[in-house]
């Protein structure tokens, strides 16, 4: 793989470059442009290059329209827009949905994490092991024989296996892609007893295999592990530790030394993810008594409750219309002003902030604000590339014993649907945590339409561009200080950026026949 | 079992040719046999309705070189002729292509592209979802001998 690169001219005895690096292993178009000096980064901008507008689109529909639209934003997130769009209208309703339709949200919401945490980390995260920089280092062969796209043994096994874990979401939803069964006051499907069974057995599938292949131990051991102590303990405890893809993610993202670059902010924040019934044996993380996995906002391991007055978008350095500082998404405008004369301006993201301040979301933030013991013990030297990447391949440990439990709660007998009034007027918000973190969608309807419609995306508080106090995005402020060997081959920056998982707008996914494409990726 | 997929994004006038054609085949009869389904931006979780599967016609914008609605048919080689090898959250087609011979635990399918050049109107979607249910029904060649030349359809 290699990089389009522009080289500046020196200018000065400091020599710099400039890299402009299209990373179209997302969702959506992203370009990152690097400036490098004496080998290092020493700027960062990150560039989404297509508009959605899906905002405007929803202005003017009927008020359920965002349960049909919003699931189309993005073909990995379906579920997380589907479960914040539908919690929006149940705060509109005033109505909360019966336990056991919450437990059949959850499931369907835990099952698209599990797919999304192993596909991002073995077959993209893992691809790069396999890059030719790393030809010289003991472990590569053995990276290749794992990770080579579409050849290497645990590429083919995991494409082969979350294949099958997505049914879960088909049985529960009644049809799959596209399932539009959450409904305000709950959901419009009533799983039976052979579906309930048949979910559970897939779900043991999945667990298997993850014990198996990813972890090598069963999930129990692997919550044991609560240190980097801990960590180096487990690690070599057995051969099957190891061997794991687990182990061999943490051998090799030492050696090649994740664990020194993508520091970033050190700002976390989750909206929090997963309703926990009133009647359920499922606790939460870190004591919460709302979510499995709570909500917050962190500066370093110093956490505080979230309040989503304090989240306001800036568009000081975003191709829309200018207003001074941040506004609340509630206020939010969506008005695209792309003239291409104004420099400052260089993304279609906005810059979200919260409390004034950048923060990162994901795998890593939920561990942080759920005062997980290992990951608080790593962000004593600070985030990077690494914890980030091992928080998210660790979280379906997370998940499945919970799933596992809300599928032996279910009752098939019981309620599913409160009957809710249409819905003519008001406002609410929906706010969960898709796979790739922090998701919210702020709703107002009068006279029976949607009067306003304002989403913000996981990857725009990871991929923001800067904000008004010209402060950097968080994977922007990340890349600061990564030592670039090669800029010809600058895999490691491709690290930095895929461990917060990118995923911008969904694009046009045309085919490109007899022809390649005019740039090259990362 | 045979299945129409339409896949691409309704929201991207560029590549809405799927979807267009999906809505088309939702209101026309159709045999029993053939499952018409709206893949949308699915990419490979597509694949467990390609396995167990007799015969399968996806439709989806595609740049082959032709004119604006321009219809073509591609083999299943043709269209992941320029797949990406490392997987993405927009790995579409051409990638599920690609790795459907590396992943599929069952015999394949035949399998066969509709491809619809630019943002196509009223005719070429017409056109488009005759030929698939002909393709999906009885074949690419059979459908060639039995039904009108498509428009700008080629071999």
């Amino acid at each position: 793989m290699s990089a389009t690169a522009t080289l500046n001219v020196p200018t000065s005895c400091t020599a710099k470059k400039t890299l402009n690096i299209p990373l179209n292993r997302v969702e959506g178009d992203l370009e990152i442009r690097i400036e490098l000096a004496d080998g290092r980064v020493v700027d960062a901008w990150s560039s989404g290059t297509m508009y959605r507008g899906i905002e405007n689109i929803l202005v003017g529909r009927g008020p359920l329209d965002g349960l049909v639209i919003t699931p189309r934003i993005c073909g990995i997130c379906t579920t997380a827009h589907l479960t914040a769009a539908s919690k929006a209208l149940d705060a509109i309703a005033g109505i909360q949905p019966p336990p056991d339709a919450v437990r059949v949200r959850n499931l369907a919401l835990t099952t698209e994490s599990l797919q999304s945490d192993v596909r991002q980390t073995f077959l993209t995260f893992a691809a790069d092991f396999a890059n030719p920089a790393y030809r010289e280092r003991p472990l590569f062969e053995e990276a290749c024989r794992r990770y080579t796209p579409l050849k290497g043994e645990t590429a083919i096994e995991v494409i082969r296996q979350t294949k099958r874990v997505l049914e879960i979401v088909a049985i529960l939803g009644g049809q799959w892609p596209h399932s539009s069964y959450m409904v305000p006051g709950g959901i419009a499907t009533v799983p039976s007893l052979a579906d309930l069974l048949q979910c559970r057995h897939l779900l043991a599938a999945y667990r298997s295999w993850y014990e198996t292949r990813i972890l090598g131990c069963p999930i129990e051991r692997w919550r044991e592990v609560r240190s980097q102590a801990g960590l180096d303990g487990w690690l070599e405890e057995s051969a099957a530790h190891r061997d794991s893809d687990l182990g061999f993610f943490i051998r090799f993202a030492r050696e090649i030394g994740l664990d020194h670059i993508g520091r970033g902010h050190g700002n976390f924040l989750s909206f929090g993810q997963l309703d926990l019934p009133p009647d359920t044996q499922v606790r939460g993380r870190g004591g919460a008594t709302d979510y499995l996995i709570p909500a917050g906002f962190a500066r370093g391991s110093e956490v505080s409750a979230f309040d989503q007055a304090k989240v306001a978008e800036h568009v000081a350095h975003s191709w829309y219309v200018d207003y001074a500082g941040g506004r609340h998404p509630s206020a939010g405008q969506t008005q695209p002003y792309a003239t291409g004369a104004e420099s400052q301006k260089y993304s279609w993201a906005k810059a979200p902030r919260y409390d004034g301040l950048p923060a990162e979301t994901g795998p890593l933030a939920e561990m942080v604000i759920a005062r997980h013991p290992l990951f608080l013990d790593f962000l004593a030297q600070g985030p990077n590339a690494f914890v980030r990447q091992l928080a998210r391949l660790v979280r379906p440990a997370e998940l499945m014993p919970a799933m596992e439990q809300w599928l032996s709660e279910i009752t098939p007998d019981g309620t599913f649907y409160i009957p809710t009034p249409a819905i003519s007027e008001g406002e609410g918000i929906g706010t969960t945590q898709a796979a790739r973190g922090a998701l919210g969608h702020w709703v107002k309807i009068a006279d029976a339409k949607i009067q306003h419609y304002q989403i913000i995306t996981p990857t725009a508080w990871n991929g923001s561009p800067r904000d008004s106090d010209d402060v950097r995005g968080p994977w922007e402020e990340a890349l600061i200080g990564t030592p670039v060997a090669d800029p010809a081959n600058p895999v490691v920056l491709g690290h930095v950026v895929r461990s917060f998982d990118p995923c911008l707008v969904c694009t046009v996914h045309a085919l490109h026949r007899g022809r390649s494409l005019a740039r090259q990726p990362l | 079992m045979k299945r129409i997929i339409c896949v691409g994004n309704r929201h991207s006038a560029a590549d809405a040719a799927g979807p267009l054609v999906y809505e088309r085949l939702a209101r026309m009869e159709r045999p029993l046999d053939i499952e018409v389904i709206d893949g949308a931006l699915a990419g490979l979780d597509l694949l467990r309705f390609v396995e167990q599967t007799e015969r399968v016609v996806f439709v989806d914008a595609v740049r082959a070189g032709g004119s604006r609605g321009g219809v073509v048919v591609l083999t299943a080689d043709e269209a992941e002729e320029n797949a990406p090898e490392i997987y993405d959250h927009s790995a579409g087609l051409a990638y599920l292509l690609r790795a459907l011979r590396r992943v599929s635990e069952g015999p394949l399918p035949e399998i066969w592209v509709v491809g619809i050049e630019g943002i196509p109107e009223g005719e070429t979607i017409e056109t488009a979802a005759d030929l698939c249910l002909s393709i999906a029904a009885e074949g690419y060649q059979a459908a060639r001998q039995h039904a009108a030349p498509a428009c700008g359809a080629r071999a």
